[in-house]
């Protein structure tokens, strides 16, 4: 007994010495920390003060902040202008969120791009007391006068990949999933319903949400996105698009895992091209969200003077919403999407948003 | 004083033989039970997924960092510390997995969420047994604090790595997976065949066959290896006696202090390895926020299993089961096992009744017809409710059948050497 005691002993000092060197070894990539090493550091043009306000996640998130962050990029040398890039943190209230906007209200900056729709009460807020610079919210709702809402009409770009999946799909059967079930995720439902019902109405839809009200485990549950994921495709599907945020990387290992023959659809950016590389050869296409577009949008806008207020929606149309071709998967069918394209920005197709 | 304090260890310390087999033998008559009934419900009902391997599978890695967390709050609370701060220890066990597993490989990722599990483990340690502060606001620290930490790490450590971010890491190398050749491709194909109970059972060894990962192995070898430990051996007598009597144990010459620090310390490490089990099996790679409350219910299944290993594995993969099928085919399976719940709802009834418990019979009753309307006017259970069938059946099960749960006399108490009798 008095040896087991001492056995243990042993492995806990052995275990303080690993936790010894974890330590050390947290020092170093602090010390080459690359971050702020931005456009924000070297524009100095006379033009526009633009600020940019990031959801939590930050520039680096290889999603939607990396997205506004390449329009910025693009759209500071256009304008010759200046920016200020702020972060946000997990879990942070509306009270956080305005002090943020008001710090930059404060500095001058003008205009104002949050993003992420939990900035809309903020900025309504904020854009309020200061009605003299304009603000935009990314996927927002907000309602102040001087505020923009820079939204996107995903079922239309879902609608292109349902398309794609369609064509591709051999065993005659699609899945979807979803993260949380809600009007926003739905819409991106709809449209991929409707394009594959397009192709062919006898196609098999299956769809999963991984949680009816919780965003963690609707957006941050690759586990759960992986179970889900293999799940459908044990029962028959081919093709999975997903829109599940980072659930969605789940969704990658269970294609990678199931092999030769099935596919993966991205969503927001263009996911080929973040993926590992032993998953590259199962990503069929990305449905593009184009928040640099938007973004580069606005401010031209602003700098010429017109500042857009209200809901701006970003469509196939505007080159706001799409489809990757990276990889060359869809490289066969391409024709056909690019006709199932024009006939929804001729209007002879109409999208739903909601599902049936 | 000294003479009560006595019989109550006696009474702990050495639980009477027979009552142990009786326990186990129980266990494993439950099993075949078990498999039959969800054999005839797959027949009856037609929702194969139910006993598909594909759902084994997934059950079993939804179940093992569960139990992991359970197993890591067994030892705390067999020592008589409460550890609610398991969360916590379990999220930096994903980071250490997440940052060792990518520079090192799996095998040093595997230790350096031990460490950073340990990390954890070493301060409730050191707040609870040292320096006696209660053990609940020990935990929740713990668990606000882990949160924190890793958050602000994970952007340290990740940030400037290629596939990396701020908040995740770059995808992470699987540890090595089993398949036993000639026995996974047949009992897959007998599991193809729909037979009645021969076709679940194959599902059953092609789960455990088939690309089973080592790490599974060694989470199933920490659970009966903690039962041999802490219910075989004097170091777990005494580790126990510190849970049940810490004065009859010191009154014995048992270094408390030691025993409790250690068992703390073991709870980090466990949860650690639970952590790690979700970083690079359940999922590929690091991310903020991937726990998602399973530490918690790592906790509950603990308490489900009445403070024993085999109890808290059995709660874990009740839990990982429902949360399998109903994620894989949502409405339909778990359309299918409501008829299940019903079914035991009613033997529970019939049970209660000649036990005389005639208020406990009528509730089992009246949620049981009320359960069979639902399943004949209905053929798929809608979202909400199967996002909660997991919770619901954890429940049920945790009111009807564990109404004699006894948790170490002394848990959660703070304990000061020199002051027995």
């Amino acid at each position: 007994m008095r040896r087991t005691t001492k056995i243990a002993a042993a492995a806990m000092a052995a275990m303080l010495a690993l936790a010894g060197c974890a330590s050390s070894d947290e020092e170093e990539p602090e010390s080459g920390d690359s971050a702020g090493e931005g456009i924000c550091e070297s524009a100095e043009g006379d033009g526009p003060k633009i600020g940019l306000a990031y959801d939590v996640g930050g520039r680096g998130d290889q999603s939607f902040n990396d997205s506004a962050y390449a329009g910025l990029e693009q759209v500071v040398e256009d304008v010759d202008g200046t920016c200020e890039e702020v972060e946000a943190n997990a879990g942070e209230s509306d009270a956080d969120r305005e002090e943020r906007l008001r710090l930059l209200a404060e500095g001058g900056f003008d205009p104002i791009i949050a993003v992420g729709f939990v900035y809309s009460p903020a900025v309504d807020t904020v854009a309020a007391e200061y009605p003299g610079q304009s603000f935009a919210v990314v996927d927002g709702y907000a309602e102040a006068k001087n505020a923009a809402n820079l939204t996107f009409a995903a079922n239309e770009g879902s609608f292109l990949v349902g398309v794609a999946a369609a064509l591709k799909s051999e065993a005659k059967n699609v899945g979807f999933l979803g993260g949380v079930d809600g009007p926003l995720i739905q819409a991106f439902e709809a449209g991929y319903v409707a394009g594959v019902e397009a192709v062919d109405p006898e196609i098999e839809i299956q769809s999963v949400y991984l949680s009816q009200d919780d965003p963690v485990k609707g957006f941050e549950n690759q586990a759960g996105g992986e179970t889900a994921s293999t799940g459908m495709f044990d029962n028959g599907a081919d093709v999975i698009y997903h829109a599940a945020g980072k659930s969605g990387l789940g969704l990658f290992d269970a294609v990678e895992a199931a092999g030769e023959g099935h596919w993966a659809i991205g969503v927001d950016a263009d996911q080929y091209l973040t993926v590992d590389e032993a998953q590259q050869p199962y990503i069929l296409t990305s449905m593009l969200k184009r928040i640099d577009t938007s973004v580069i949008e606005y401010v031209t806008a602003f700098d010429e003077g017109e500042a857009p207020t209200g809901f701006v929606t970003y469509d196939l149309e505007s080159e706001g919403v799409g489809y990757s071709t990276s990889g060359g998967f869809v490289d066969d069918i391409q024709d056909e999407l690019e006709d199932y394209k024009q006939q929804i920005i001729d209007g002879e197709i109409e999208v739903p948003a909601e599902p049936k | 004083m000294s003479v009560v304090v006595q019989r109550g260890s006696v009474a702990a310390a050495a639980p009477p033989p027979e009552g142990r087999h009786t326990a186990r033998f129980r266990l494993w008559m439950w099993f075949p039970l078990v498999l039959i009934v969800i054999s005839a419900t797959r027949v009856v009902t037609g929702a194969d997924d139910i006993s598909s391997a594909g759902t084994l599978r997934a059950a079993l890695l939804a179940a093992i960092p569960i139990a992991l967390a359970g197993l890591g709050g067994l030892w705390s609370e067999r020592a008589g510390v409460v550890n609610i701060g398991l969360e916590g220890m379990m999220i930096l066990g994903t980071l250490g997995a997440g940052y060792y597993t990518y520079h090192f490989g799996v095998w040093v990722g595997l230790l350096g969420a031990i460490a950073f599990g340990a990390v954890g483990g070493i301060l409730h340690a050191v707040a609870t047994v040292v320096f006696g502060v209660d053990h609940i606001v020990s935990g929740v620290a713990i668990n606000i604090i882990a949160a924190g930490v890793a958050s602000f790490l994970a952007e340290a450590f990740f940030k400037d790595l290629e596939g990396g971010g701020p908040t995740q890491s770059p995808g992470l190398d699987k540890p090595p997976t089993i398949t036993i050749p000639g026995v996974a491709d047949a009992s897959a194909d007998l599991a193809g065949r729909d037979w009645f109970l021969l076709s679940d059972l194959a599902a059953l060894v092609n789960a455990l066959t088939e690309n089973l990962s080592v790490f599974t192995l060694l989470a199933l070898a920490l659970v009966f290896g903690t039962g041999w430990l802490l219910w075989r051996t004097s170091f777990g007598l005494r580790l126990r006696a510190c849970g049940e009597s810490p004065t009859a144990a010191e009154t014995l010459g048992v270094n408390v202090y030691r025993y409790k620090f250690l068992a703390v310390v073991a709870s980090g490490m466990l949860s650690g390895v639970a952590g790690a089990y979700l970083t690079v099996v359940a999922s590929s790679g690091y991310q903020n926020g991937s726990t998602g409350g399973r530490g918690f219910i790592g906790l509950a299944a603990m308490i489900f299993g009445n403070w024993r290993p085999g109890g808290l594995l059995t709660g874990s993969l009740l839990f990982g089961y429902t949360d399998a099928a109903r994620l894989r085919s949502g409405g339909e399976s778990v359309h299918a096992l409501l008829l299940i719940v019903c079914v035991g709802l009613l033997a529970a009834a019939i049970w209660q009744l000649k036990k005389r418990s005639f208020v406990m019979a009528t509730a089992s009753l009246g949620i049981a017809g009320l359960g069979l309307l639902w399943y004949f006017s209905t053929d798929v259970i809608p979202g909400d409710f199967t996002e909660m069938a997991p919770y619901v059946t954890t429940l049920l099960v945790l009111a009807l059948f564990s109404q004699r749960l006894r948790m170490p006399a002394a848990d959660g108490l703070r304990y000061r050497r020199g002051e027995a009798g």
